[in-house]
């Protein structure tokens, strides 16, 4: 009974700890949708992989959201056809390379400069790297969620098939359009052609804009709020069940304390823009590497974060993404501990 | 085309059947979100927001629910403006599957009313293990006032301190006066209990526990695990478990209730 107290209250914590940058990462992918001409960001990108991703990983410097708010985003970026290495570079450095992040990791690590700064190179380079592998994969829809899938697909498709179909009620229309499609995520879909919409009627009063705001900020607090509650309860339910002790006794060696450091942050899943001062409790006792491993693989790879990745991408490109990642965070953070770079 | 495809979906459902299926979900989105901005404001409001979350992140809870209630009340009263104008509710919302994430995350939040949450308590701080070391990590201004006097020390400024300084000899005398629940390690002898709190940085995730052991007069049966303690007395150097641990021979224990806070930072 005191087991399922202690799971249920950290639960809620962790839950009442994310919903309010949730909320922040829901608001702004709203407002991005809805005051930003995604067409024109998106043009303006880099064609160029290797490049697209780099600049993907430093958008998030235009929106300071951790994890759990950097999804909608993503997913709002992939479904306006946004190329991959953007939007997986975005996914994976945005958590990280963000203003409010790197303040809070100077707060934290004042006496090692050092930390703040790797955190936020390699960060950047692995997203850059991963994102860049991504590239390889032209057709993202094998990798993606049906029903952002089709937006995606949609998007690459010329704009001028939109115009021609796109009859008075353009918002009544469309909202059904997708919903023939069967078993796929209604809801989702109303909301790609409202970015249509949006992108396409870019003078629509502000009241209306307004409104459209109000029903994707709703629509995407209630999906992603849901899947955040399913990571929480599985975050909650390992840290009762496996005591932390476990994790730590893994070692303190230049491997194992890397390797428990990146387990611990995969179930911690604690939201970046705090998880320095949660690694802070770990400087005394662990590498340096291990402590960066923590603070680059956790806002791109924990529980929590895969829950809500999965409302965009297919179980098999989680996958993907994790093992680039975790493998990439584990060479960089030894070389670091070896002290070869 | 387009419109073909969406009429013959329409026809399946009956217009009215439709529209209320469409509003009941609305509603229940509005419900969820707001019974979550509710929760949010309402630990606050209850003091219960403290055994959750440091209070470096209130403004976060609070202006998140305050935010979430502004949604929900906006939608609500453009439901309701539209209820009264009637029949201008955009169809697109009409075949919405059933609201599983809104009940998911309303029945969440209607439990997390009910329920209240707890300090973790000695069970739990044995599970993660309790020590007198945090590292330098902590290494919070506190850490650094040795010319406090002893006694004005928190049981964490102790664990602070000896982090700072570990060896035990350099306390020896001083006067303590600590407060903190009781855990009975299984490794310590029947005489010994640890005087223990939890830490938080950020929220009840990272909780984790830092003790002293207290050398008591009698047996420790009088004072069983979770009992919070105000705990006067001297400083000495002992070996406990192989190891030489600054411990507390104590001098008064006086029972007292749970703080209100009961977590350090």
């Amino acid at each position: 009974m005191s087991q399922f107290n202690n799971a249920f209250t950290l639960f809620l914590s962790l839950l009442v700890e994310a919903m309010p940058f949730l909320l922040l990462g829901v608001l702004l992918s709203s407002v991005l949708l809805l005051f930003i001409d995604e067409q024109q960001l998106i043009t303006k990108l880099p064609k160029n992989p290797l490049l697209g991703a780099l600049v993907g990983s430093m958008i998030g410097f235009l929106f300071p959201v951790c994890e759990c708010g950097n999804v909608p985003v993503a997913r709002r970026l992939l479904m306006q056809g946004v190329p991959t290495p953007v939007a997986i570079g975005f996914l994976l450095a945005a958590p990280t390379v963000n203003p409010i992040v790197i303040w809070a990791t100077w707060t934290a690590f004042r006496d090692q400069p050092e930390i703040v700064v790797l955190r936020i190179l390699l960060s950047l380079v692995i997203a850059t790297i991963v994102g860049w592998v991504f590239s390889v994969q032209k057709d993202l829809k094998p990798l993606l969620q049906p029903a952002i899938a089709k937006s995606w697909e949609y998007n690459f498709v010329p704009k001028q098939e939109l115009k021609k179909a796109t009859p008075t009620s353009p918002l009544l229309q469309s909202g059904t359009f997708l919903l023939n499609q069967p078993g796929q995520m209604v809801r989702m879909d109303a909301t790609v052609l409202q970015a249509s919409l949006a992108a396409t009627a870019p003078n629509k009063p502000l009241s209306d804009r307004l409104r459209l705001l109000v029903d994707n900020t709703i629509q995407e607090l209630r999906e992603l709020g849901a899947v955040l509650v399913f990571g929480s309860a599985i975050a909650a339910f390992i840290q009762v069940a496996v005591p932390r002790e476990v994790i730590l006794s893994l070692g303190y060696g230049p491997v194992t304390s890397i390797i428990a450091m990146m387990i611990l942050a995969a179930v911690v899943s604690i939201c970046s823009t705090v998880d320095s001062f949660f690694a802070l409790s770990f400087s005394a006792t662990f590498t340096s590497g291990s402590l960066l491993a923590f603070l680059i693989f956790g806002p791109m790879i924990d529980l929590k974060a895969i829950g809500l990745m999965l409302s965009i991408f297919k179980p098999k490109a989680i996958i993907y993404l994790f093992a680039l990642a975790a493998q990439l965070t584990f060479l960089f953070t030894l070389f670091i501990n070896l002290q070869i770079i | 085309m387009i419109g073909s495809k969406s009429k013959r979906k329409q026809a399946k459902l009956s217009p009215n059947q439709s529209k209320t299926r469409a509003w009941l979900f609305t509603w229940l989105d509005v419900l969820a979100i707001g019974a979550w901005g509710i929760l949010m404001l309402r630990y606050w409001l209850t003091g219960k927001l403290n055994l959750l979350i440091h209070p470096d992140y209130f403004w976060l809870v609070i202006s998140g629910g305050i935010g979430l209630i502004i949604i929900a009340a906006s939608k609500a009263w453009e439901l309701l403006r539209r209820r009264r104008n009637s029949g201008t509710a955009t169809q697109h919302v009409t075949l919405f599957p059933p609201g599983i994430s809104s009940s998911l995350l309303l029945v969440t939040a209607i439990i997390g009313m009910t329920f209240t949450p707890r300090v973790f308590a000695s069970q739990t701080a044995l599970d993660r293990g309790v020590t007198d070391s945090l590292g330098a990590t902590r290494a919070q201004p506190q850490a650094f006032r040795s010319a406090r006097n002893p006694e004005e020390r928190s049981l964490l400024d102790w664990v602070r301190t000896l982090n700072v300084y570990p060896e035990p000899d350099a306390y020896t005398g001083q006067s303590a006066k600590v407060q903190g629940f009781v855990i009975h390690p299984p490794e310590l002898p029947p005489e010994y209990i640890l005087i223990s709190r939890f830490v938080i940085t950020c929220c009840a995730a990272d909780a984790y526990p830092v003790g002293l052991p207290v050398k008591l007069s009698s047996s420790r049966q009088a004072y069983p695990p979770d009992t919070w303690l105000e705990i006067e007395g001297t400083m000495m150097t002992d070996t406990l478990a192989g190891k030489r641990q600054l411990t507390i021979q104590a001098t008064s224990l006086t029972q007292i209730a749970e703080p209100e806070n009961p977590y350090e930072y």
